[in-house]
């Protein structure tokens, strides 16, 4: 079993990870820790965005003038708040579309294929009803 | 260049679901594509996945340790207390909390996929999503908590294994530690680990 074994890592190991991640962010709109992660998506939207730049996909100085550019559209816009509501990673998935767009590696029909089949997808086809009873019993010994 | 302070409207779910999708589609193209390992992207999300949510649960059971009333409502349902609070989730899953005792400690998994509370719990750390935890936290779950988690649940104490899909998600909530009488809620949240709301570890001590 790949251990579940706390702590899943030293956490001066963790703080290091993210005082690095957090260098990246600080130069950013928002990265002064305002955008702080509200769903799920929005923590993974960021984690991609980091990963595909320490894999070496783009430049850093790309994706911020990219993240710029998305809220500085909106702000033109009119940024009205019941148009569009303010949503700073959504700007942040414009962004990472738009760089990785910009290098060739993403089109937007193909991203708009797959995430209507995305949708069309049950998360697990099997998981949708409720277990109401628990799983197992394990019972007192003594 | 300042960011706009604009809370927003909340976005309806249907459009939140809708993003999250794009969100989806965009990775699984990138890892087609090679421009990244999915480890990789779970290793820079890990730094922040404490961040998305446990601190919310612990404000529940917080408030279920010092608020005997809002506990009943929590018992019977979750869903409904926590939207007492604010908090609630996109889909508008069910979420059942089961309370330990004495007699009791609940553990929760998901034995298909990666069913998890998030709106109370954030996002499920990486053991959770793993075939190993999912299968053998049913088999043997005494066991695993203790080998894999350091977590002795005495004899005496019957373990249940709960299994949360995404039409009814569990939660754990945990015993209020001993020597805690007369204690703040916001002195209690602190208490209150995430592993203790997924049945896997004990709420820190007083």
């Amino acid at each position: 079993m790949s251990a579940p074994t706390p702590p899943i890592r030293e956490a001066t190991e963790l703080g290091e990870a993210r005082r690095r991640v957090q260098d990246l962010v600080y130069g950013l709109p928002g990265g002064d820790g305002e955008a702080s992660f509200r769903e799920p998506w929005e923590l993974r939207a960021f984690a991609l965005a980091v990963a595909a730049y320490h894999a070496g996909q783009y430049e850093w100085s790309e994706f911020q003038l990219s993240l710029i550019e998305s809220i500085r559209r909106w702000e033109a816009d009119g940024a009205e708040e019941d148009a569009q509501p303010w949503s700073y990673y959504e700007h942040w998935l414009t962004a990472l579309e738009t760089v990785l767009a910009g290098s060739g590696l993403l089109s937007e029909a193909t991203l708009d294929d797959r995430t209507k089949a995305v949708l069309a997808t049950p998360r697990n086809a099997d998981h949708h009803e409720a277990h109401r009873e628990p799983v197992a019993i394990d019972p007192a010994l003594a | 260049m300042t960011v706009p302070h604009t809370v927003a409207a909340a976005a309806t779910p249907e459009h939140q679901a809708e993003v999250a999708a794009r969100v989806k589609a965009v990775e699984s193209i990138m890892i087609e594509k090679g421009l990244m390992s999915t480890e990789a992207v779970d290793r820079i999300a890990e730094i922040y996945e404490n961040e998305v949510g446990p601190q919310l649960g612990a404000k529940v059971v917080a408030k279920a340790w010092t608020d005997p009333e809002f506990k009943a409502r929590l018992l019977e349902n979750a869903t409904a207390a926590c939207a007492e609070l604010g908090i609630g989730g996109l889909q508008g899953e069910e979420m059942v909390a089961v309370e330990d005792t004495d007699a009791v400690h609940h553990v929760i998994v998901c034995t298909l996929c990666s069913c998890y509370p998030w709106p109370v719990l954030g996002l499920p750390p990486n053991w959770y999503k793993q075939p190993a935890y999912r299968a053998r936290i049913v088999r043997e779950p005494r066991k695993v908590l203790r080998e894999e988690f350091g977590y002795d649940v005495p004899d005496t104490t019957e373990v249940r294994v709960w299994d949360s899909s995404s039409e009814l998600r569990y939660w754990v909530l945990p015993q209020r530690p001993a020597g805690t009488e007369g204690w703040s809620a916001e002195q209690l949240e602190a208490l209150v680990t995430r592993d203790s709301m997924v049945g896997v570890g004990a709420p820190k001590s007083a």
